[in-house]
């Protein structure tokens, strides 16, 4: 088979070194920085309750100091990952922790932490220890030059993936024809030095969403081509810069800058790595190639599995199809999407319990159960409506309530076009059941309002 | 080739700009240190911080030095005639006082001139009386922060009518103690409204210029410090504290309704205080918000949002002024006043905590994290 030839043919290891290199970089930084910003304390001690992913409701924060201590042996994985040293488990107890985490509290879901989760995760498989590396330097036998091309090529389809899912999500009529939500963000930076001026023009709007789609859309395809690649690293660099610029998002534009390095030649990432040893005082790598041994029958079967994952990746940004109503307002099947920045949603909700003995209703004071953030995040997202709903159903049953219904008012504004009830308010939630895919039919239907 | 090598050397540095980055990072983007002035003023941030939060504040330190001055006064020559005084500074300070309650950032809280510490209510009634009967206290400690402020002295002014009150601070055996509490009181209200004053001022701290320098809508951005503050202000102080407890919209297991819990009980003067208060929210909406929402597409229910936003609070204000007076009397009586107000409350909370916010691009409760 050609396919399989073409996956398992030799390749320079070169790419898959830089790589690792520069991704574990930007992850052992960016483990530093959210432990220094106080995070682990604001996320997962300080709440008294948490949101975890459906399916893993089981998993709860360890004790502070075992929190603290799981990122800092995080940090250190995250640091070992880019000097390769004792790489394979530095990947996996990376893979690991940082997956714990994310699975504890879907309040902190961001598109970047999903990005570090699989590329942590395809890391794991790869030899990316095998060159210019600590591991080569403890073990030189391990030295490798030559590796079967697929373990580049996951991360070029992976990234592939990821572009034209944010690029196709982004063929909406609220992105393209009503420029949002770019109309609300970009006119609120408009007093920014240089750039500021012309963001205050409804036409910059239209220009970046147009342009944004158009960037993501392609530029997996201009980096896989070799006579344009320079040019599209280029375009890399300026839009995810601007991004930067224009919106609080963190360490996501240096996870993707250092992510699509591995779309150049393997003649530049050996140049590269040339100039990173010139740095150390070191001349150039010894020549010759040392092929990576690979046992056919385990290789097979990876790239069985490897096909399946590719499948499921495909298909898992589509499952909003599924649904009814509109994506952006019910958020079935958004997260682990690719859909960055592509609504200004906010909302405020007034959730009500009545015990169902004696018929007394109140008002929950959200504050004594979420925190701020929490409670932003639960404001706009159903499912975790649902979730908080439960979580008031439990404790009011521990206070004595027979039978504590919950229902809630609920308003959400969807880019703009002003306060609409969100929530069927006659609904009681205590009593609806989370599920994998079943459409929750207590989502009132999305109106326009008219907006143009 | 030679273009070759030196984009090599370009992207060869990305590693070190994420650690640039990084370092930045950590020490610089900070809500607490927004960042110096740049690019274009903001005309409504210049206004908003001119013309409305630096006076609020020096009217503030004008009235609560007065009010200490009073208590000095009456703390010298206890009469009728100077609790009086008293009684009088003590409600203009307090009003005062509630056209600052929706800038709680910055100067305010650093200098704790916040709700916690300076209008805690109800007011812990047992440790004032210890404190008076010779208890000892820190006045600003933590652990006295519901024994001192507005409620506070709102207590010891007017809880009993004034021949008792007089006799508190004049004939009672620990009349003495009683003085030197309310002298505490009112002196540590003065110390940290002047402080925040002096703080704002272009002569002392200049926060004022840092304010008006932070422009945009991210976290530490004057604009979200402002609605993040006074929508918190709005939601949690006017609706839940000083409206929904005590009509008993809470808890399961306490009364239902609660009408000694109102702002300003003893000297029941409610009323006012919550005009001011939504005459600030009003103001503040007035002084910028309102073109910067109207320069938007937002809409509500099809209308321009600024049009609904400017309609409802000036129906809010009407409603609050028609409350029933005392509060606590009407809460006790069922007023439909207090249930027709509650309703535009509600309606102003979701205008302003998801319309206006939204409209502008402000995220409220706004946790700095690592972005999408």
């Amino acid at each position: 088979m050609t396919a399989i030839k073409y996956l398992t043919r030799y390749r320079n290891i070169a790419p898959l070194a830089v790589f690792r290199m520069a991704f574990g970089a930007v992850l052992f930084f960016s483990s530093c920085r959210f432990i220094a910003k106080g995070w682990i304390n604001d996320f997962y001690i300080r709440p008294k309750f948490h949101f975890p992913f459906f399916g893993f409701e089981w998993l709860t924060p360890m004790p502070p100091a075992i929190m603290y201590l799981m990122y800092i042996i995080m940090s250190i994985a995250a640091l070992f990952i880019c000097l390769g040293l004792f790489y394979r488990i530095a990947t996996i107890l990376f893979f690991l922790i940082f997956c714990y985490a994310e699975l504890l509290d879907k309040t902190y879901y961001l598109n970047h932490y999903y990005l570090v989760t699989i590329i942590s995760f395809l890391l794991i498989w790869v030899p990316a220890n095998r060159y210019c590396s600590l591991d080569v330097l403890r073990k030189p036998a391990w030295l490798t030059t030559q590796v079967p091309s697929w373990t580049i090529l996951i991360f070029k389809y992976q990234l592939l993936i990821i572009y034209c899912c944010a690029g196709l999500s982004k063929l909406t009529n609220e992105w393209l024809v009503r420029a949002m939500p770019l109309k609300i963000w970009l006119p609120a930076k408009a007093n920014i030095p240089v750039l500021g001026p012309f963001l205050k023009y409804e036409w910059t709007a239209y220009l970046f969403s147009w342009a944004s789609a158009l960037f993501d859309l392609t530029i997996p395809f201009i980096l896989l081509n070799t006579s344009s690649r320079r040019f599209g690293y280029f375009l890399v660099i300026i839009f995810h810069l601007l991004t930067a610029i224009l919106f609080q998002i963190g360490m996501f534009p240096w996870l993707m800058m250092s992510a699509t390095l591995i779309y150049f030649s393997e003649g530049f990432h050996l140049n590269l790595i040339r100039q990173i040893r010139k740095i150390f005082g070191k001349g150039d790598p010894a020549p010759g190639e040392h092929y990576l041994p690979v046992n056919k029958r385990f290789q097979d079967t990876g790239l069985f599995l490897m096909g399946f994952y590719f499948l499921i990746q495909v298909m898992v940004p589509f499952r909003y199809l599924w649904y009814p109503g509109n994506l952006l307002w019910t958020e079935q099947g958004y997260r682990f999407s690719w859909r960055v920045m592509l609504m200004e949603k906010s909302g405020t909700c007034f959730f009500y319990v009545r015990d169902g003995g004696n018929g007394r209703k109140f008002q929950v004071n959200n504050a004594e159960f979420l925190t701020p953030y929490q409670e932003r995040m639960v404001e706009t997202q159903p499912d975790m409506i649902l979730q908080y709903a439960h979580v008031l159903k439990q404790h009011y049953q521990t206070r004595g309530f027979s039978d504590p219904q919950v229902t809630v008012e609920s308003y959400v504004s969807l880019n703009g076009t002003g306060s609409q009830l969100y929530i069927d308010s006659s609904v009681n939630l205590a009593d609806e059941k989370e599920s994998w895919f079943a459409a929750k039919k207590w989502i009132l239907p999305y109106k326009n309002g008219g907006a143009k | 080739m030679k273009s070759k090598n030196i984009f090599l050397k370009a992207a060869s540095v990305i590693v070190c700009l994420a650690l640039v980055f990084f370092s930045c990072s950590k020490s610089g983007d900070k809500p607490s240190n927004p960042a110096p002035p740049t690019g274009t003023p903001d005309a409504a941030l210049t206004n908003l911080g001119t013309n409305i939060i630096l006076p609020a504040y020096q009217q503030l330190a004008t009235t609560t030095a007065a009010l200490d001055a009073a208590v000095t006064a009456f703390n010298a020559g206890p009469t009728t005639g100077t609790l009086t005084d008293v009684q009088t500074a003590f409600k203009t300070a307090y009003i005062s006082w509630e056209a600052t309650s929706e800038f709680e950032f910055g100067p305010a809280t650093d200098l704790f001139l916040t709700t916690h510490f300076i209008n805690s209510f109800p007011t812990d009634t047992i440790t004032i009386r210890n404190n008076v009967n010779g208890a000892a206290y820190a006045i600003d400690g933590l652990g006295n922060y519901a024994a001192q402020g507005f409620p506070a002295m709102d207590y010891l002014l007017f809880a009993n009518g004034n021949v008792t009150t007089l006799a508190r601070f004049t004939t009672d055996a620990n009349a003495a103690g009683a003085r030197q509490y309310l002298a505490a009181l009112s002196a540590s209200v003065k110390t940290k409204a002047a402080a925040v004053s002096n703080a704002w001022s272009a002569t002392g701290g200049n926060y004022l210029k840092t304010f008006i320098g932070a422009t945009g809508v991210d976290a530490g951005s004057s604009l979200s410090l402002l609605v993040n503050a006074f929508v918190q202000d709005f939601d949690v102080n006017l609706q839940n504290y000083k409206i929904g407890i005590p009509i008993g919209l809470y808890g399961p297991s306490v009364l239902p309704k609660s009408p000694t819990k109102v702002e300003g009980y003893y000297s029941g003067f409610s009323d006012q205080l919550l005009i001011r208060q939504v005459q600030t929210i009003q103001n503040i909406y007035l002084g910028g918000l309102d073109d910067k929402v109207a320069a938007t597409s937002a809409l509500n229910n099809g209308q321009p949002l600024n049009d609904v936003i400017k309609a409802e609070l000036t129906t809010l204000l009407t409603k609050i002024q028609a409350l029933p007076d005392p509060l606590s009397t009407g809460i006790i009586n069922n007023s439909p006043a207090i249930s027709d107000a509650y309703t535009e409350i509600r309606k102003t909370t979701v205008l302003l905590k998801v319309d206006l916010s939204s409209a502008l691009g402000i995220k409220i409760s706004f946790q700095d994290d690592d972005g999408d």
